[in-house]
């Protein structure tokens, strides 16, 4: 038992909680937040590879003191191989995905102590939850408490807007929390659903009652249950139709706070659409439903972007687009495909954090989101232009940038697969969102500043600049060495594709 | 009139005179979107050859012909995928149909 796996979740909630308790005591905040932050990338890190039983409950298999007191007839069957407790499992891809999570968090944090003047003991406990909750649903194989950690990361979305203090914000907030209480409980009704045919939430479990034919693969019950699963996976990510107010959400958070909701929302996409794989990988319905969403995703997500007026807005659909080209490694279904949709996840949350931190800059010195009325910025801060701009390249593919490597891949696995339609749709759109991100960076950055602009005359905190720098040089690493990051992803995606086929 | 001053007029019309005003900027951009968009789900609709050739091509000859016939369909989009409570409930009941519709009877019945 490796006692640093369940920590990954613990330690962030104490952080939460003892943050909470410092409301409105300043200096303390900004200290704490940074220290207790800085364990986020850390644990992955030191963690070892394995497993963790909650209350030291293993299968029976794995425990032959205890089996060894029990009858046969449960020890000699398939009672033994159950999971009889919430089983955390942590390896290579998700030590990836955690360390990401955290690097991000991190980083917001650090961003949102020093842009803010009063540092909210409230908003960091709302970025502390929201990591805890997404730490957990990436590792968690046991699909009720994965249901759990999904409503506490929604709250925390919401709770991150209602701190935000932007125009409108409230608003958002509560037709998000209205849209998630129509689609989450239908989540958990496909959870329930499940447990009723299979008559188990560990999903390993699961797939071992399908596999074996405990449980009949085309009992309707199931199929529903399928249905509702997919349903939840759309709200949870942001896919069609909750597009549209998963931008909005994006648009209403602090900068610091909007890298992170997109976070949870590629990490929840990536860890709901295995689980899909994983179970319901036997109906080829399910392979060709994620990548039909996904291909929407992609075009609305990126059309929506380019007729936006607002830069967080146009970010928003375009983080929604580039969910797309994730789902459609998955939907692939092969190995390469999978490893592919895998990389330009990780790409995704590091390349629209900068992009959500890069043009906050924008907004903590002018107040204005709105593009039509921005303009000259380059003069005031060309350092931060560079860095928004090779953003702006990395999202849009540009080698040797991160986003360039994974899309690379994702085409080639599409052509490998027999749909080259998808590469030419995947080479057209990310064409467009170039074009996109240039005609934003334009109007804010290289036109002449409007006469009425008013800019403040405060300096960037360094921590955003520090953040940026960050965030951009992991971009190159990982563009420069992808077989680096994808030999951390490979396994899972091998026996993702090993379920598939 | 040349073929320029049409789409803006078009596209006020679509926006009405309450929305902001049409730009050059906006007006490419809409211009950009609506030929992204045809285009993208023309070749995603070439995907109907892995279940049948002739589905495939009346497929994209229909949707060709209903493109340019509502054509421009970018502002109605957009107008469309507005913030509004009602009509993203609207759409969600819609997927919720399409998603649950799709995963019981296609599995069973294809």
């Amino acid at each position: 038992m490796n006692l640093l796996i369940p920590l990954m979740v613990i330690v962030p909630i104490l952080c939460a909680l003892f943050l909470n308790l410092l409301h409105k005591k300043d200096r303390a905040i900004k200290a704490v937040t940074i220290i207790l932050a800085l364990a986020l990338p850390a644990l992955p890190l030191l963690a070892n590879y394995g497993f963790h039983y909650f209350g030291g409950y293993e299968p029976l298999l794995q425990n032959p003191t205890l089996s060894s007191n029990l009858p046969s007839f449960i020890t000699g069957g398939v009672l033994s191989t159950f999971h009889p407790a919430i089983t955390y499992s942590f390896q290579s891809a998700q030590q990836l995905f955690v360390f990401i999570l955290g690097l991000v968090g991190l980083l917001a944090l650090f961003t949102s102590v020093y842009e803010t003047r009063r540092p909210s003991g409230v908003y960091a406990y709302m970025l502390f939850m929201g990591i805890a909750a997404m730490t957990a649903i990436l590792l968690t194989d046991d699909i009720f408490n994965l249901y759990v950690f999904f409503e506490i990361a929604a709250l925390a979305t919401v709770g991150i807007v209602l701190v935000s203090n932007i125009k409108g914000n409230y608003e958002t907030a509560l037709k998000y929390m209205i849209l998630g209480s129509v689609a989450a409980p239908l989540l958990l009704l496909g959870i329930a659903l499940l447990l009723g045919v299979t008559g188990n939430v560990n999903i390993t479990d699961i797939i071992y009652s399908l596999k074996t034919g405990m449980v009949d693969p085309q009992n309707p019950v199931l199929l529903m249950a399928c249905g509702l699963i997919v349903f939840g996976w759309l709200y949870g990510s942001g896919l069609p139709p909750f597009h549209t107010i998963k931008s909005a959400i994006y648009s209403k958070a602090l900068p610091s706070g909007s890298a992170m909701i997109q976070a949870f929302s590629v990490f929840t996409f990536i860890a709901l659409g295995i689980v899909i794989l994983r179970i319901f990988s036997f109906l080829p319905l399910s392979q060709w439903v994620i990548l039909g969403v996904s291909l929407l995703a992609m075009i609305l997500g990126i059309t929506m972007a380019i007729v936006q007026t607002d830069i967080k807005r146009m970010i928003g659909f375009l983080a929604v687009g580039e969910l797309g080209y994730i789902g459609i490694g998955l939907g692939l279904g092969t190995a390469f495909g999978i490893t592919a949709g895998l990389f330009q996840a990780v790409n995704e949350v590091m390349i629209t954090a900068l992009l959500f931190i890069g043009f906050g800059v924008v907004l903590y010195q002018t107040g204005i989101s709105d593009t039509r009325k921005l303009g000259g910025l380059m003069v005031r801060n060309p350092g931060v232009a560079l860095l928004v701009l090779l953003g702006g390249f990395a999202m849009a593919g540009v080698p040797p940038l991160n986003a360039f490597q994974s899309k690379l891949m994702l085409i080639q696995a599409s052509i490998d697969a027999g749909f080259p339609e998808l590469g030419v749709i995947m080479i057209l759109l990310s064409i467009v969102t170039f074009m996109t991100f240039m005609k934003a960076f334009h109007t804010v950055y290289l036109r002449p500043k409007p006469a009425d602009l008013e800019i403040k005359t405060e300096t960037i905190p360094k921590a955003t600049v520090i953040s940026l720098v960050v965030l951009l040089v992991v971009c190159i690493i990982f563009g420069l060495f992808p077989q680096y990051v994808t030999s951390y992803l490979q396994p899972l995606a091998t026996s993702l594709a090993g379920g598939v086929a | 009139m040349n073929l320029y001053d049409m789409i803006v007029k078009k596209i006020k019309d679509i926006q009405g005179v309450d929305e902001d005003p049409v730009t050059n900027l906006s007006t490419t951009s809409m211009l950009t979107a609506e030929i992204t968009l045809i285009a993208s789900v023309l070749v995603a609709l070439v995907m109907l050859r892995h279940l049948n050739n002739i589905l495939m091509i009346v497929a994209v000859l229909v949707v060709l012909v209903v493109f340019l016939t509502s054509m421009p369909i970018m502002g109605r989009l957009r107008k469309e995928q507005n913030d509004s409570l009602s009509s993203m409930m609207f759409y969600i009941i819609i997927a919720l149909t399409i998603v649950i519709t799709l995963f019981y009877w296609g599995n069973l019945n294809v």
